[in-house]
């Protein structure tokens, strides 16, 4: 017999995994086209909280003009960071090169000493604290569906992340840019032997990916009231965890993952503290690193 | 000869020369920022050990720190241990820890592996901050004892620059002979290419367990050493953030040489506290000093390449014609 | 003492539904030196992966020198006495020449860190001593210094040798050693293996250039498609109807019948 409260929380977990899920894509596709992680990724996702919130206290537009604000910076944000934390790493052009233990390292730590940056410059601007989101823009307001109470931002969260998830197949799926994507995924040397503009695809991955993730946060943002510059961090963490588990070049993994991630840090939240919570994803990490390097639908990469 | 005068100015600087200008230039503050100095060194030698020569990168490098803090900590103030105590016992537990962690994620690879010990890493702070019951959580540790030695000295900044100095030279030492050795060959080459040092006869997975052991012994010497001389500890000052400064700071000096970690470990310290204006931006400065330090100097400031051949030639080998080529141990 | 230095029966690896090694049986004779042959894909380096310890027997075993090998890891296959070097040449780039060879000696002789500590110096001149001596035979003694990056490609092979001497191995595996390298570097190096050889090492290489491996080798086995199809002196086997097929395809055969059409 299904405790209500545990349905609750359920639907409680999916939400934050959709979250997870539309940030670890990011992370997946890049890894995929890269071979690398991006840790700034965390950052892309405070930028579009913060885009959303400026434009909020600037203008005050309706809820979707705040979106596209969010998507843009995040486009932006993505492309930035390409063009500054990975593409000067890239000098070298062949196979061996771009796949070397080296040029790996070296851009793990300069999209980390990027994201460093990036966050410390905002906390500098907007102060470290939390800061609440306008009262109409919040999307709180309860919904009764039989004996579950939803938040409208729950639907929100639902629909924006089916409605971008259905997006991304179709992009990948059926136009050209998702071919390349696809290629230069699968073989980027191959791919540029066949004529496909593989720095162009690279520039086109991160501001996909960035895009996803800027949406994720300012939805976020509009659905717990308060943003705040660190806030980049976990959520980052967690998504990356999601990828891992989900084997690593599966985005359909990815995002399972990061909805099995979302219910269990839900249930953990709600029988424990909120601080046991956060620790979920990181047990989940090393479990999976440790238990299954192939993630847990397998196919994830071997060693290089 | 060369090499003993040359210790000898530095011993002599580090024990006589600073601490006579530090006391001219006003004492309290300028030993607390040495003192500082001073164990944040030993974090990033231990840290280059692992990191640098062996090729683990570890984002987790604070979490061994803060087990080694907590423990002197609390023995200090529950058990009332003496420093002589808590320093060793905070090295083994440390060491310990790590080679319980490590044993499993042995085999992983790259980035696999970073990832990891970044989730061991805030596991660990996670536990720090939560499990209140014992560590007191956020509140941390308060009113942990000074070094001193009964009846001869009480806990004094300058007490406490000695201690630290004397610790992190003896460190030195140590991680240096393992470091500058054939040992340290083997470390580097588990770095190089880990599956070739196998076909090669190395014994790959144990040599990453003992540097990870090693590194994790000194990283808890380090977090005691800062347990007593702050007398405050609390789970904030073992996060993330403070693994990424440690890994930029043997980034800085340069991934896989001893003194460069030193120096990254200076540079990165002095910096907000000479340009004091830009003090808060004390993390902007590190994420972009380390960028640019990878992007420019991948070698970092005193790289491992040349730094081994000036030790080569100085302190080396002199079999005949190896004259310059191999090492003593 | 045996006069068979390696034995290799009935041994199989498979990778899910593919049989990349199947049912493989040969030997390797004490002071002899072997050439493994086969068209591309035919599980050579396979093989010698099976041998070494990096990719695990799905079944048969392996012995060497009477010892069992199937199971163990390559660290201690290699500290059993067998060396190899690498068909894309996987030299440590950024340490010196002296310390990659010294990689080898360490295999062999031990690297502990107490050893390192508590400063006794008989393990470290140990190493140095074996390690000078695999870099004179391979005649890398003025390169000692240098960062093997530096090295040509040519060079870069002998470092491999000296490297894998650094062992002290009683069979040396050999991951074509010719591969581009102009005729001359290949009469050389062809030179350096049978002194190698005469020195009382036990030689297994994999080697394209068919002039080399017939030269040099005492006998030859043959692998296509996983399987050995023969195994005898380099004269038999290039004549063998088997071999020529597994090359040349089955267009010989037709030819004949297209002469006669």
């Amino acid at each position: 017999m299904f405790d209500i409260f545990f349905v609750q929380q359920l639907v409680n977990g999916l939400s934050v995994g959709f979250i997870y899920a539309l940030m670890a894509i990011g992370f997946t596709l890049i890894f995929g086209v890269l071979n690398v992680v991006n840790f700034a990724h965390g950052e892309v996702y405070m930028i579009g909280s913060f885009a959303g919130l400026m434009s909020i206290t600037a203008f005050a537009p309706p809820l979707f003009v705040v979106i596209l604000v969010a998507l843009a910076f995040g486009a932006l944000a993505g492309f930035g960071l390409e063009r500054i934390a990975f593409r000067p790493f890239r000098r070298f052009r062949d196979e061996a090169s771009l796949k070397s233990k080296a040029v790996r390292e070296a851009t793990l730590l300069s999209s980390l000493a990027i994201s460093i940056i990036v966050r410390e410059l905002a906390e500098k601007i907007f102060g470290s604290n939390m800061q609440a989101i306008p009262q109409e823009y919040l999307l709180l307001t309860p919904v009764q569906i039989g004996p579950l109470t939803f938040a409208n931002g729950q639907f929100l969260i639902f629909g924006l992340s089916i409605a971008m998830l259905g997006g991304l197949q179709w992009l990948l799926k059926r136009t050209r840019i998702g071919l390349a994507i696809r290629a230069v995924a699968n073989n980027p040397m191959g791919a540029s032997y066949v004529g496909i503009n593989t720095e162009r695809t690279i520039i086109a991955t991160f501001i996909i990916g960035s895009t996803l993730g800027a949406v994720a946060g300012l939805v976020v943002g509009l659905y717990q009231g308060a943003i705040f510059p660190a806030m980049g961090f976990a959520p980052g963490v967690k998504a990356f965890v999601a990828m891992v588990m989900g084997g690593l070049s599966s985005i359909g993994g990815a995002v399972v993952c990061a909805l099995i991630l979302g219910v269990s840090e839900a249930v953990t939240t709600s029988f424990f503290a909120q601080g046991w919570g956060d620790l979920v994803a990181y047990v989940f990490l090393v479990i999976t690193l440790v238990f299954f390097p192939t993630g847990l639908f397998g196919g994830g990469r071997e060693r290089v | 000869m060369r090499r003993n005068i040359a210790v000898g100015i530095l011993l002599l600087l580090v024990f006589v020369a600073l601490p006579g200008l530090l006391s001219a230039v006003g004492g309290g503050y300028w030993f607390r920022v040495t003192t500082t100095i001073g164990v944040f060194a030993i974090l990033t030698m231990s840290a280059n050990l692992v990191t640098g020569t062996t090729g683990l990168m570890s984002l987790g490098h604070a979490g061994f720190y803060g087990i080694g803090a907590y423990t002197a900590a609390l023995l200090a103030t529950k058990l009332h241990w003496p420093f002589l105590l808590t320093l060793p016992a905070a090295g083994l537990v440390t060491a310990a820890f790590g080679i319980l962690l490590a044993l499993p994620t042995t085999r992983l690879i790259g980035i696999h592996f970073a990832v990891a010990t970044l989730g061991l890493g805030e596991i660990i702070h996670l536990t720090l901050l939560n499990w209140v019951g014992f560590t007191r959580g956020p509140m941390g540790i308060s009113a942990i004892p000074g070094i001193s030695l009964e009846g001869l000295f009480p806990a004094s900044d300058i007490g406490h620059y000695y201690a630290v100095a004397i610790i992190a030279v003896a460190s030195a030492l140590v991680l240096g002979r393992l470091t500058h050795s054939y040992y340290g060959n083997a470390l580097r080459a588990v770095r190089e290419d880990d599956q070739c040092a196998a076909a090669m006869g190395l014994d790959v997975v144990r040599l990453k367990i003992q540097s990870f052991g090693f590194a994790c012994f000194f990283a808890g010497v380090a977090g005691a050493l800062w347990a007593h001389t702050t007398g405050y500890i609390s789970p904030a000052d073992f996060r993330f953030s403070e693994s990424i400064l440690v890994l930029a700071m043997i980034v800085v000096g340069g991934l896989g040489s001893l003194p460069g970690a030193v120096l990254g470990a200076v540079i990165l310290l002095i910096l907000p506290e000479v340009l004091r204006p830009i003090g808060d931006y004390r993390m902007v400065v590190v994420g972009a000093v380390m960028f640019l330090c990878i992007l420019f100097l991948p070698r970092g400031l005193l790289g491992e390449t040349p730094v081994l051949a000036i030790l080569r030639r100085q302190f080396g080998l002199a079999w005949d014609r190896t004259k310059h080529l191999g090492w003593r141990q | 003492m045996s006069t068979t230095i390696l034995e290799i029966r009935n041994v199989s690896r498979r990778f899910g539904g593919l049989l990349a090694v199947d049912d493989f049986s040969g030997s390797v004779g004490r002071g002899e030196r072997v050439g493994l042959i086969g068209p591309n894909g035919a599980g050579k380096t396979t093989l010698f992966n099976l041998i070494t310890g990096f990719t695990p027997v799905s079944s048969g075993f392996i012995r060497f020198d009477d010892v069992e090998l199937t199971h163990l890891k390559s660290f201690q296959v290699a500290r059993l006495g067998i060396a190899r070097t690498f068909q894309n040449l996987r030299v440590m780039p950024n340490l010196s020449v002296f310390d990659n060879v010294s990689i080898g000696a360490l295999g062999e002789l031990g690297h502990s860190p107490l050893a390192a500590l508590f400063g006794r110096r008989e393990q470290a001149k140990a190493v140095s001593q074996r390690t000078w001596e695999a870099l004179e035979r391979a005649g890398l003694q003025a390169q000692a210094g240098e960062l093997a990056a530096n090295l040509s490609y040519g060079k870069r092979k002998y470092l491999e040798i000296a490297r894998a001497l650094a062992l002290s191995p009683r069979l040396l595996i050999l991951d074509e050693p010719a591969a581009g390298l102009n005729d001359t570097e290949t009469a050389q190096l062809a030179e350096f293996i049978r002194k190698l050889s005469n020195e009382g090492l036990s030689l297994l290489l994999v080697e394209h250039d068919m002039n080399f491996v017939m030269n040099l080798c005492e006998r030859v086995m043959v692998m296509a498609s996983g399987r050995k199809i023969a195994d005898g002196t380099p004269h038999d086997v290039s004549r063998d109807p088997a071999v020529l097929e597994a090359y040349l395809g089955s267009e010989e055969s037709d030819s004949p019948e297209e002469a006669a059409a």
